[in-house]
Order: C-alpha cells, then structure tokens, then sequence
C-alpha cells in the first residue's frame, strides 16, 4: 500500500495513515494541499468504515478549506451481514454521501481514483460520487463479474461472455467502465500518478458528464437522449 | 383506515391515481413512447413499454410535484440504463423547476441483466437528488411496498431530504436471501418473515430514525404524511451532518453487537413487542421514543 500511495503522493503519503483497510490523512498534489481517503485490499465496507471516512470528510471541510478530496477506492462491496442491515446500513453510506455532497458545495473538488476492487454498492457509497472518476488499467471496476452475474441470473456465462464484445455494460473492467462514461480516464501502470492526478484535479468539474460520455464513446448510448427528453416533455 | 386500497398491494399507476388530486397526473415517457430496454431482448427478456417506472407530474392538494414510481412486477422494479435515465430526468426537472420531487420506491437495485450500466444509472440519479436538495428543493422517498428499497435504490433513498415508509416496506443494501447465503440459514433465515421484517421494515427504520414518518398501508395515509413533508427540505449543513455522524456513531456504539431487533425496540420504548407488532401508524409513532 504504501508504494503505490507513494506513487500518487510522494513523500507527503507519509501523512496518510493506513489503519485496518482504510486510510484518511492529508497529502500534497503539485505541491498543494489534498485530503485523502479510501480503502485497501478489497475490504469490504461497513458501518464503522463509513462512519470513519465520513469523520474525515467533515475534518476536512471544517479544517481544511477547499482542499481537494481525492477518493482511492479498493473495495469488493459492503459484507452482507444481518446486524449492519438492521442498524441501517444504507443510512451509513447515505451519510458519507451528504458529507461528499456538502464538501462539493463548500468548494472542494472530489476526484476518484479506483486502484483494486471498484465493485457495486463500495463503489457506489463514495467513489462514483465523484466529480472526476478515473481508474487503473488493472482495476476490477464494475457491477459484478460474469460469473457472479450468470449465477445470480441464470443466464449461461458463456452467453454472457458473447454479449459482452458487443455490450461493455456486461463486461467487468476498468476500459468497458470508460465506455459507458463512468471511467473518465484509464491510467496505465506506466504513467506518472503524480502528474495524472494533478491534471485530474485541474480538470474536475462538478457537472456530471458520464451519460454524455457513454453517448460519445458509444458504450451506454440511450441514457442522455432519455434524460433529455425527459427534461425536454416537462417544460413543455 | 379503508381496506379497498391496500398500498403495498396497489401497481405503480394505481398508486400514483390514489395518491394525488384526480385528474392532476401527467405522465411522461408513457408505455405509448415505447421507451424501452435495448438490453433485455438480446437476452430473450420481455421487455416492458415504460421500463418499469412511471414518471410524471401532478398535484397533491394542490402543490406540484413530480413523481417517479417503479413497478415492481416487472423484474423486481430494477435500475437499467432506461429506467435509470427516466428516474435521473424527473429528478433533474425538479431542480431546474424547484417542484418537490416525490419517489414511490420498489425495487431490489440494480438491473443485474444490465450490469454497470444501471449502476452508473443509479449514481447518476443520486448526483440529480444531491442538485435538488442544494437548492433546498425537497426529495422525498415513499417505502411501502413488500420490494422494499435495496441495493443501489436503498442508498438513493438514504440520499433524499425525507423517507416515508409503511410497515410493508423495506429499506436495506443486501437482501436476507443474499446474508443467508453469505453467513448461513443461522445467522439469518430468510423465510422467516417476521425476521426479516424486523430486521429492515419500516417500524425498525422508523424507530431508529431512518424513515421520517410512518403511514399507514394506505394512500390516504401515505399521502397525508408526504403533504406534511412537501413544503420542507433539510439541508445539508456542517451542523448537520455533524449531528448525524453523531447519531450515527450512537446506534453503532448501543447496538452493534445486537443480533435481536427486540432488543432495539425496546431500547426505543417500545415495552411491549407483540402489541407494538400490530399497533396502527399512529398509535406506533406515539409509542417510539425517537433518539
């Protein structure tokens, strides 16, 4: 872990601390300052983990003004577990969410980037949020694996597996992601993270632009035309 | 309380006809459109003419709002990349036109036959509802339906100023049958009904504060409670969310070593589980102690 935040952060990663699976701190990005979050070793998320991410969040809002947030996500989902459901586990992860979405509205820039796991409700409850969503090649980003998917649906994995050439919403992945817009950028092993990172946060805005760029990439082509009819039909 | 229109019982289109002034519904992307998934054919899946959502606009004793209201009957009310983009649309018009946006959840998540896409779906509706509630225009999530709100849709929900729910409704991220299969029929046994109900239904989430309000399995009910909601919001401040952090952190501390939802309840005032089991709305929300 501490390599590859080395790469992101140099040696200002050593204000990050990686306690458990999770790690909070704050670092520099072309010498500026950044707070930093996310989760290691495909941890599964639950409500302690939420509730100390969103501690860190609320940190950096109160003290830390207009920093950037730079979200690292390496997270299999949240552990199906009775007791979390029972306390309101979504309750959790919709509070990290109003945390990120106040930071948003205090001028902070959210920008993600998926390093390891980036699967379903982990990637939801705080990495997809962001204003800015890139990931590593070798990322597992994406709702479920194929096999995960055939099994749950009945459907062959083979079949799936063909489907998938044609339709990258099947495939799991951080490049079929890019397709459907919700990967703005894919970063190779060999680029320099220090330098991507910063132009990441230069570029972040706070529209959302992931339905115009499956519609432009061509791998999610229909929800932007939806949504605007939609919003076209209602102000009529 | 009639019985002739039990909510959880009702379709989508009915309870919206039920909910709202007569003749006040307008709805957008009808079945007519023929707006439908590109996915489920190529998987030899009957589609649906509205994938599975009714969006719209009406008036509840005479305020506008919009309305979105998914149909559980087809695929279990999921989140595809259509479905999704109606959902995502209603939500952005009721930012850019400062109407409240009410949401009739039924839904297990997202469309797995549509994999990321209706994932991408889902976070995009979520960035619609943060922009509604920015310019304090109120999102208000209806729970009362045996579906429930899971996976993707319960967080969307978590997400809203407001949760209304019923006792019928769930609200949750993994489904009993899914933490059966994870942690075994001991830990959870899934067709155990009142379990499972205990665990994620609406009196528990009323209880500890995740549903705002309860109604009653009834329109009239459901529709009093969103009427006392519409003209409210609950912005997201720095003492907000500290309060909820707090209140969060709380639950975990008193509760979290609690596999028995009993033992919550009655922590929460309620003396007597069996009676509180079968208490009405009203008479429930006088029995809880909230926070």
């Amino acid at each position: 872990m501490k390599n590859l935040l080395e790469k992101f952060f140099g040696k200002s990663a050593k204000g990050i601390a990686v306690e458990g699976k999770l790690m909070t701190g704050y670092a520099e990005v072309a010498g500026r300052e950044v707070c930093v979050f996310g989760t290691c070793d495909g941890t599964y998320i639950d409500n302690a983990a939420a509730l100390r991410l969103a501690a860190h969040v609320i940190d950096c809002i109160e003290n830390h003004r207009k920093s950037p947030i730079v979200m690292l996500v390496d997270s299999a989902g949240q552990e199906p577990n009775r007791t979390a459901e029972m306390l309101g586990l979504a309750s959790y992860f919709g509070h990290l969410l109003s945390c990120l979405q106040l930071a948003r509205q205090n001028g902070h820039k959210l920008i993600t980037v998926a390093t390891g796991k980036a699967i379903g409700g982990a990637f939801i409850c705080y990495g997809m949020f962001g204003d800015r969503i890139d990931a590593l090649d070798s990322a597992s980003v994406g709702l479920m694996p194929i096999e995960a998917m055939s099994a749950v649906t009945k459907i062959p994995a083979s079949t799936l597996e063909k489907l998938s050439k044609t339709m990258p919403s099947l495939e799991f992945g951080a490049k079929p992601f890019a397709l459907l817009g919700g990967v703005e950028e894919v970063w190779s092993e060999k680029d320099d993270f220090a330098t991507k990172l910063a132009s990441a946060i230069a570029s972040a805005t706070t529209d959302d632009n992931r339905a115009a760029l499956g519609k432009k990439r061509g791998g999610r082509k229909l929800a932007l035309d939806v949504r605007n009819r939609v919003l076209a039909e209602t102000a009529k | 309380m009639s019985c002739s229109n039990l909510f959880h019982e009702q379709t989508a289109r009915q309870r919206i006809a039920s909910l709202v002034d007569p003749g006040s519904f307008t709805e957008f992307l009808p079945p007519p459109a023929r707006v439908m998934s590109p996915y489920l054919p190529q998987l030899d899946i009957p589609v649906s003419f509205d994938d599975g959502i009714v969006i719209g606009r009406a008036k509840l004793g005479g305020t506008p709002l919009y309305l979105a209201a998914q149909v559980g009957q087809f695929v279990g009310g999921a989140v595809g990349e259509v479905h999704g983009a109606k959902l995502t649309g209603i939500i952005k018009a009721s930012a850019r036109d400062s109407i409240p946006c009410v949401f009739i959840a039924e839904s297990g998540g997202v469309r797995l036959h549509e994999g990321s896409s209706g994932e991408i779906a889902i976070s995009e509706a979520m960035r619609a509802v943060f922009e509604c509630r920015a310019k304090r225009v109120p999102t208000i999530a209806v729970i009362g339906a045996d579906i429930g709100a899971y996976g993707g849709m319960g967080i969307l929900s978590t997400c809203c100023d407001f949760r209304i729910m019923t006792e019928h409704g769930r609200l949750g991220i993994s489904g009993p049958i899914v933490i059966e299969k994870w942690m075994g029929k001991q830990a959870y046994d899934s067709s155990n009904r009142a379990l499972v109900w205990k665990t994620s239904g609406g009196k528990t989430k009323f209880l500890l504060g995740d549903a705002d309000l309860l109604a009653d399995d009834d329109a009239a009910s459901v529709g009093a409670a969103i009427k006392k909601l519409l003209s409210k919001s609950a912005p997201l401040t720095i003492k907000s969310v500290k309060a909820r952090q707090q209140e969060l952190e709380k639950r975990l501390k008193t509760f979290g070593k609690t596999t028995d939802p009993d033992a919550i309840w009655k922590v929460l005032g309620i003396k007597n589980v069996a009676e509180a089991s079968l208490a009405t709305a009203t008479e429930f929300t006088a029995l809880a102690k909230r926070k």
